[in-house]
């Protein structure tokens, strides 16, 4: 019992470091918290609707038809398959107003989700938002490789015939960014875990129809 | 026998805090993901579930800190056995209702094609933390421990 620790000093070192592993953690906590409010003045795009989750609707003016809700990240490989499978059909029926169809752009996967979801709002405002959405599907590269820069976006958006400068200012500025946010908080209180996830009229689609043409068109009928 | 315990105390601290500090660290930027892979367990309301999506890397991160540190270890030790036996818990409610989830241990989650999720490799994992917890809540005692109680208890040859 010769070297009896000095007690208060001992105490000093712990509590300051278990204060500054606390603070350290909730001065990381909080803004992480708040980024993922819903931000109420986010500029939205103009086809989209906040009752529908934020999401990019064609033919919200009908009524008595299939509504169907896409959820997807424009990074996720699966929803390029999804596109390739039944890009044409989904096409077909709004061109046709056989259906409305809300596409909700996640960005849980990355940075280049965000990028690429804003320049898709932006295509909207250009009424090429399904051009535009076929191509970066088309194109899409290995999840957050660094291809997808604001650049390629606007390069990408030219390709599909997307000439006005508005475009371009709207990627490069991340016009839509928060609104992207707050399609991504609104698709996790609608509890949508993976993607692609596909609703009609509200209710989640069996996953077995996503690769089927014909599955998924007759459950679209069927409503 | 005593001084193995103090090795043995430094070592599950490293290992537990470790692992609680890397899972914290791959999920703390991804919040997106880690409140999907919470909600996919589909145990809680949605909106308790995105919330615990969003805390539980920081919490994990700080409980690992302080476990490394040798910092409060008995209560720290506590927590974190209690948070496995939660994962244990969800995880094992998971496969028994057929789920097919990806845990979202250490990032990642949500569902995933029926017939891919790897339930029994995050079950063993957990089980064994769980057991370093549960020791380091009884003998809370170890090598370069920031807590004084160690010491004393040293002494005193507890």
């Amino acid at each position: 019992m010769s070297a009896k620790p000095q007690p208060g000093k001992d105490n000093f070192t712990r509590n300051l470091v278990i204060g500054v592993v606390l603070g350290v953690v909730l001065i990381m906590l909080v803004p992480t918290i708040i980024s993922k409010q819903t931000k109420l003045a986010a500029k939205i795009p103009a086809s989209v609707s906040a009752e529908r989750g934020y999401g990019i609707v064609f033919n919200e003016e009908l009524t008595g038809v299939p509504v169907i809700d896409i959820y997807e990240d424009f990074q996720c490989p699966s929803c390029a398959r999804f596109e390739g499978t039944q890009g044409q059909y989904l096409d077909s029926i709004i061109e046709d107003k056989k259906a409305t169809v809300v596409f909700h752009t996640l960005s849980f996967l990355g940075t280049e989700s965000v990028l690429a979801a804003n320049a898709a709002a932006c295509s909207a405002d250009q009424g090429k938002f399904l051009a535009f959405h076929k191509m970066l599907y088309q194109t899409q590269p290995q999840e957050n490789s660094g291809a997808w820069t604001n650049e390629a976006l606007v390069a990408a958006g030219e390709s599909v015939g997307i000439k006005s400068k508005d475009y371009e200012e709207c990627v490069t500025n991340g016009t839509y960014a928060d609104w992207v946010g707050n399609v991504q908080a609104s698709a996790a209180q609608s509890d949508v875990n993976s993607t692609p996830t596909v609703f009609i009229n509200g209710k989640e689609l069996d996953r077995n129809s996503y690769y089927d043409a014909a599955a998924f068109a007759a459950a679209v009928e069927q409503g | 026998m005593r001084e193995f315990k103090l090795w043995f105390g430094l070592a599950s601290r490293l290992t537990l805090g470790g692992v609680l500090l890397v899972a914290g660290f791959l999920k703390y930027d991804e919040v997106d993901k880690s409140q999907m892979a919470v909600r996919a367990y589909e145990m809680l309301p949605v909106s308790l579930a995105n919330f615990i999506g969003i805390v539980l890397p920081f919490a994990e991160i700080g409980m690992g800190l302080l476990l490394i540190l040798g910092a409060v270890t008995r209560i720290t030790a506590a927590l974190s056995a209690l948070l496995m036996v939660v994962f244990v818990i969800g995880i094992s409610q998971a496969w028994a209702r057929g789920l097919s989830i990806d845990c979202g241990c250490f990032g990642g989650g949500g569902q995933v094609e029926p017939g891919t999720a790897n339930y029994i490799t995050p079950l063993l994992r957990d089980t064994g933390l769980l057991a370093l917890g549960i020791y380091l809540f009884r003998y809370p005692q170890s090598k370069f421990s920031l807590d004084k109680s160690s010491q004393q208890n040293l002494e005193k040859g507890i």
